[in-house]
């Protein structure tokens, strides 16, 4: 089950992607905890005065039914903020994972 | 002026008063008594007033902070307007480039800071953890130190800074939403008078500049100069992790998208090259005529905040009328300029 953040806007510009199969997570529970404290009907608040070159967060989840939730940079907090920096820890660390082993011949084969 | 009817030498003794018999007393004398002695060493300091001198209020008055790798604003205060550069070299990138844009704004558009009132100009650097960010929240500039892959701190590049102030005059001025095209020129306007203030700083002419966006923001280990390209959009960057700068050029290649807000630093670079078209053309200093009819659009008080880049651009032509004339070489740049990135407009004459 997919739990997906994307972040565009910023000086830069840039989109970016983090995901998480939670399902294949040895902590799965611990996540649909934490999916399910996260406020999905409340995002976004209502409106605040933008504030320019701020990312703009698109949360996912493959939940049933399927959540959305878009987010101003400055409302990403409390869980919100829980949640997108756990998909991004994840996901980091199993892309870096996929990385060395690519390059490493003699490494176990990476599972997920 | 703090007036004191209670004469130094009577606060002078209250303060050294038995605290047994006043129990406030010889405090509050104390606290008079500071407050005397900096009124004083303001009054000693304040410079005599010259004929020709400029009025109180439009010199800069720049404070750093320093979040310390947390979220927290504003911050420690770390620097002062006058305090000498120390160890921290985001501080000392921050500090002078908030003195150059307020040069700029000040020396050729007679504007006094961001609000055209003094406003006291405020930034924090070491903004949270690897946050590859810089933004103006309403009050101040925020900087952080980049992630040290792909990006690295963000007041490396003094066209940030002056990008980020020149949200802070929009939001004062034409208060272009941001989102859609108007939000794309809100980025652009914030590019243009970054470039101009980088260019101001180094006296550099159109021909001198590099036009370029955040250049030295990347690290060494990507593949590209600068975030964006005024002259070229879509060539800054092309990088094997990040992609290829994706900004157009033209009208015809405008991206509909609901990211970004609607795309707004995508195509921003549209506008980008059109002011690009404009300085080329007219030659020079860019900030001298180019910039002066941005400017003066800006404060015109004919944009609507949610003006389209056709609105834009008809008000840039008829700024560039009202202050050079209708069939002026200036006028006529600033519509072929537009009619360059494929956005529609009728020359002044």
């Amino acid at each position: 089950m997919m739990v997906t953040v994307q972040r565009s806007g910023g000086f830069a510009g840039l989109t970016r992607t983090w995901q998480v199969d939670v399902a294949a997570e040895p902590d799965t529970e611990s996540w649909l905890v934490l999916l399910d404290l996260v406020p999905w009907s409340e995002a976004p608040a209502p409106t605040q005065p933008v504030q320019p070159d701020r990312f703009v967060w698109v949360i996912s989840a493959e939940t049933s039914p399927a959540k959305k939730a878009k987010l101003p940079e400055q409302q990403v907090t409390g869980p919100w903020r829980e949640l997108v920096d756990r998909v991004r820890e994840v996901s980091d660390a199993e892309r870096a994972g996929e990385r060395g082993a690519a390059h490493d011949p003699t490494a176990p084969g990476h599972g997920a | 002026m703090t007036r004191y009817i209670v004469p130094p030498y009577l606060l002078a003794h209250l303060a050294a008063a038995d605290t047994e018999r006043f129990a406030r007393a010889p405090e509050a004398a104390r606290h008079g008594l500071l407050q005397i002695d900096e009124v004083r060493a303001a009054r000693s300091e304040a410079p005599p007033v010259r004929q020709g001198a400029v009025a109180r209020g439009a010199e800069v008055e720049r404070t750093i902070s320093d979040a310390q790798g947390t979220e927290q604003l504003p911050g420690v205060r770390v620097r002062g307007e006058g305090e000498p550069a120390g160890d921290d070299v985001a501080v000392t990138e921050a500090y002078d480039a908030l003195g150059a844009t307020h040069a700029l704004f000040r020396e050729v558009y007679g504007r006094s800071s961001i609000d055209g009132a003094g406003l006291p100009l405020d930034a924090t650097v070491h903004y949270g953890q690897d946050y590859d960010n810089a933004f103006w929240n309403g009050e101040r500039m925020v900087f952080g130190d980049g992630d040290g892959e792909v990006f690295g701190r963000f007041t490396a590049s003094v066209s940030v800074i002056g990008h980020e102030l020149a949200h802070g005059v929009t939001q004062y001025t034409a208060n272009l939403e941001y989102q859609g095209q108007s939000g794309a020129l809100n980025e652009s306007v914030s590019d243009v008078f970054g470039a101009l203030v980088e260019q101001h700083l180094f006296d550099q002419t159109a021909e001198q500049a590099t036009w370029l966006i955040g250049e030295g923001l990347f690290t060494e280990a990507v593949e590209g100069r600068a975030l964006r390209s005024m002259s070229a959009p879509g060539t800054a960057y092309d990088d094997d992790v990040l992609g290829k700068d994706p900004q157009p050029a033209h009208m015809d290649d405008y991206v509909e998208t609901t990211d970004d807000n609607g795309g707004v630093h995508l195509n921003s670079g549209i506008p980008n090259r059109a002011f690009f078209l404009v300085a080329d053309a007219l030659g020079g200093r860019a900030w001298e005529r180019a910039g002066q009819v941005w400017y003066d659009t800006l404060v015109g008080g004919e944009l609507s905040p949610t003006a389209s880049f056709a609105e834009f651009a008809a008000a840039t032509v008829s700024a560039a009328a009202a202050r050079y004339g209708a069939d002026s070489e200036e006028a006529r740049a600033t519509a072929a300029g537009w009619q360059g990135v494929g956005v529609g407009v009728e020359p002044a004459a």
